[in-house]
């Protein structure tokens, strides 16, 4: 009579992240994971929090009087109670639930990717995939002619020459203000203005806090090679490579063209490189694969191996793409 | 009232499509149906951005569709509270949905509409743990495919998923069905030529507490009979 | 929708902990109703509610029109009920908010669904020529409540219209001036009334809430019974969750209160007919 259906990743391009899968996880972030998931085979055994690994609203986990309620949980009476379908997470005696999917919660010193969506006094407001929009103060950036240069009346004035409303740019979370809003900041030299690529949207669960967000595929991927940039909010920006010593803000870094909106030349090989590995990602993404540096080369190396000729990704190398290099196979998934 | 004449319950205690009075109509539930393809970009607004959450639930011949986005930034600033999320339904109906009742022709249907929304919005703003996403808005679209009766309860139950889905953080499933009456005898999640011949009443609850948020009624019934059909839509409301 | 501006913390705080003693700011128990005044207009079929200070002016006219091709024997009831600013500044005319949706949607299943007047008694000839009601509903003044006041001065005014008496002589239908001939009420089944109850947290339900009342509670939930202990209407969307037993409390409730609003209604009806000298030449 009931039949309870999650549409199969593959033929729907949906996400398969409502089944937690432990197989698509990399095993570093297995390993750095502080969850006490021992013995899921005895459903709600004993008086501790439920062992089922996945609760739904309105199920209760635990009582009260021994565990702390964390996020996604709220206390009825005596009892903890989910309020969100998701993981049981536990650190000792904090008890919280992890949703499967949600919108990117922000944490201070996230890296992400954002769209301006107006030019305000002093600030820019700027679409993060955030439940609001987050600011960038113009206190926050950096502006031509020196980093420490004291920001001046006529800056607010040319604000708009910056950064205008649907530039993209990526930025750091400085601080959540009083009701969770983003504060950002790009006084960095690795951030600001993005330009030369594109932008894809992922599920922001996909991509894990890693030890940097900027990963360059040398040469032989395009001729300077492909930059991606992975916003912890789900943007990933996919370029055209740049010089070793642009990307670190050294001799060769043009600080007056940050704000520049012009393109550089890219050779149609550029472009095939980028849409390539922007191919992949979304390829990945589509099966609810985190994304990692390693995971991105080995795809490419992969791709670069079997795919004559940087042509366009078929249907078929795509799926021997996910079965070589993660091992997972759309057409017997259990 | 109707013009057709249909027999409710035959001889044999079979209804018109032959399920017995209790019985519901073949239901499905899926899941994260709009969940677009990383959208490559470069250039979409944000009004392209795939919903958050999304569910299409078909009970019998009665098709929901429903989409949810944000929390998010609201769509009108002034609209935003400064503790809490606002909720905002949008209720349509395909224009090929209508039921063999004609609702086609219905110049109301925009009343009609609006009310389901209110009715799917006041539902849900109790249950949505809504002081947790300040200042934001959360969007409920409701798209009707196919209508066969039992509209609001496939909706309720279809919204339920979709802010699952989400990931938004509620305090409980709301599950909601349809209980008609046929001389004394209850019938449960009606289909359209039902919906039109008999009184219903329609209940939405929360199946930890079995406690209702929404029950509507709209034709004659004597009170103790009422009575019969409440204490029936709390008992069925086991969704899933 | 223009957002109302929230009440003041202090005059919420005052309310509810007026509320947790069995208070209510205007000093009625929390089941007790505001007082009802039936306002008669001259005319027949035009009736002012008021409901405390939220009033309703309730109108009844009757044209004759051309029946529906599948309904040859049935007349029209129409009901007319846009709230527009001059209730109170957060209803725009035009653009129906959620309120009034709400309102007019429970109105019109109230009494046009529950047959509350016998439409096929509004037949002149079949096919032909039939009655065409309309009662059009003038929100005259919003402080809570205005559904309730609404239901009853639909029902005041329905009850208390009188439609010209028709003649059908062959093909050709005489009407009577009310000065020739009495003319004659309307066919009315029973009469529905409305009464809402609103929810606080922990409380105990009220009925009849005021508007400040309404916009602090939890919830709402409207029930339309008529003195036949019948439930027209029920409609409780949203808002805290109740158990199946305390909808009963209320619906019990209800029925009593209804069953004092109908002879409360009929009284005065009773005596606007006495003042009226009903001349038959």
């Amino acid at each position: 009579m009931f039949s309870v259906t999650t549409l199969p990743p593959s033929s729907t391009l949906s996400f398969a992240d409502d089944i937690p899968s432990s197989h698509r996880k990399h095993p570093a972030e297995l390993d750095a994971m502080d969850v006490d998931d021992g013995g899921f085979e005895d459903e709600y055994g004993g008086a501790g929090p439920s062992k089922r690994t996945v609760v739904t609203p309105g199920e209760v986990i635990t009582s009260s009087k021994e565990y702390m309620r964390g996020h996604g949980t709220y206390v009825e009476e005596v009892n903890v109670v989910s309020s969100v379908t998701g993981t049981i997470e536990r650190v000792n005696k904090l008890i919280s639930v992890k949703p499967l999917r949600s919108r990117y919660n922000p944490e201070v010193g996230d890296l992400v990717i954002g769209r301006i969506n107006e030019v305000g006094p002093q600030r820019w407001r700027v679409d993060a995939n955030g439940r609001q929009d987050a600011v960038l103060m113009l206190s926050s950036v950096n502006l031509p002619g020196g980093v420490q240069r004291r920001k001046i009346e006529s800056d607010a004035l040319k604000m708009r020459e910056f950064l205008a409303e649907g530039n993209l740019l990526v930025a750091e979370v400085q601080s959540l203000l009083g009701d969770g809003v983003m504060s950002l900041h790009t006084r960095s030299l690795k951030y600001g203005k993005l330009r030369n690529g594109f932008l894809l949207t992922v599920p922001p669960q996909l991509i894990r806090r890693l030890k940097s967000h900027f990963h360059h595929i040398p040469a032989p991927c395009g001729p300077t090679g492909v930059d991606i940039i992975l916003g912890l909010n789900g943007f990933v920006w996919v370029s055209s490579g740049t010089s070793q010593e642009r990307r670190e803000g050294g001799e060769g870094f043009d600080a007056e063209g940050v704000y520049s909106d012009k393109n550089d030349d890219i050779t149609p090989e550029g472009r095939q490189a980028v849409s390539l590995i922007a191919n992949l990602i979304k390829l990945l993404a589509r099966e609810g694969v985190p994304l990692t540096e390693t995971l991105i080369n080995e795809a490419y190396s992969w791709a670069a191996k079997n795919v004559p000729g940087d042509g366009p990704l078929s249907d078929r190398d795509g799926e021997r793409m996910l079965l070589e290099v993660v091992g997972l196979d759309i057409h017997h998934r259990a | 009232m109707s013009s057709s004449r249909l027999e409710i319950l035959n001889d044999g205690g079979l209804r018109h499509d032959a399920r017995r009075p209790y019985e519901l109509r073949s239901t499905s539930f899926l899941l994260s149906t709009h969940t677009a393809s990383s959208s490559s970009s470069s250039s979409s607004s944000s009004g392209l951005t795939p919903p958050d959450g999304s569910s299409t639930v078909t009970q019998g011949l009665t098709s929901v569709q429903v989409t949810v986005f944000g929390p998010r930034e609201p769509k009108q600033r002034s609209q935003a509270a400064h503790d809490r999320a606002t909720v905002v339904v949008e209720v349509g109906v395909v224009p090929w949905a209508a039921g063999g009742g004609g609702g086609a022709k219905r110049t109301r249907g925009d009343k009609r509409l609006q009310e389901i929304g209110a009715a799917i919005r006041q539902t849900f703003e109790p249950v949505i743990m809504t002081h947790l996403y300040p200042r934001s808005e959360i969007a409920i679209n409701v798209q009707v495919l196919a209508a066969d009766g039992g509209i609001l309860p496939t909706s309720i139950n279809a919204t339920t998923l979709a802010l699952i889905d989400a990931g938004i953080s509620m305090l409980d499933y709301v599950t909601s069905i349809s209980i008609g009456l046929h001389l004394l005898q209850p019938l449960l999640d009606l289909s359209q030529p039902e919906e039109l011949d008999l009184p219903m009443l329609v209940v939405a609850s929360l199946p930890s507490s079995g406690k209702i948020t929404l029950a509507q009624m709209e034709t004659r019934l004597h009170v103790d009979r009422f009575e019969e059909m409440l204490s029936l839509g709390t008992d069925e409301k086991s969704g899933r | 929708m223009v957002r109302e501006i929230e009440p003041p913390l202090v005059q919420k705080e005052f309310l509810l902990a007026a509320l947790a003693e069995g208070r209510r700011l205007d000093g009625r128990l929390p089941l007790e109703m505001r007082k009802v005044e039936y306002i008669f207009g001259e005319e027949l079929g035009c009736v002012e509610c008021r409901l405390g200070k939220t009033a309703v002016l309730a109108q009844v006219t009757a044209t004759i029109a051309k029946p529906r091709d599948d309904r040859p024997y049935e007349g029209f009831l129409l009901i007319n009920s846009e709230i527009g600013p001059m209730a109170s500044s957060v209803y725009e005319s035009g653009r129906a908010s959620d309120d009034e949706v709400m309102i007019t949607r429970l109105l019109e299943k109230s009494m046009r669904r529950t047959e509350a007047v016998d439409r096929e008694a509004l037949c002149i000839i079949a096919g032909e020529k039939v009655w065409h009601l309309r009662l059009t509903l003038h929100f005259l003044s919003d402080s809570g409540n205005l559904l309730d006041c609404a239901a009853m001065a639909g029902m005041a005014a329905l009850r208390h219209f009188r439609k010209p008496e028709v003649e059908v002589i062959g093909d050709e239908v005489i009407i009577h001036s009310p000065d020739e001939r009495a003319p004659v009420p309307l066919a009315i089944h029973h009469t529905p009334l409305c009464v809402t109850f609103a929810y606080f947290e922990d409380l105990q339900p009220i009925l009849d809430p005021t508007h400040l009342e309404a916009t602090l509670c939890e919830g709402t939930l409207s029930l339309t019974l008529n003195a036949q202990r019948e439930i027209c209407v029920l409609s409780k969307a949203g808002g805290t969750p109740l158990a199946a037993d305390e909808i009963m409390g209320v619906v019990k409730v209800g029925v009593d209160r209804v069953r004092e609003m109908v002879k409360h209604l009929e009284e005065e009806l009773e005596k606007d007919r006495s003042t009226r000298v009903v001349e038959v030449r």
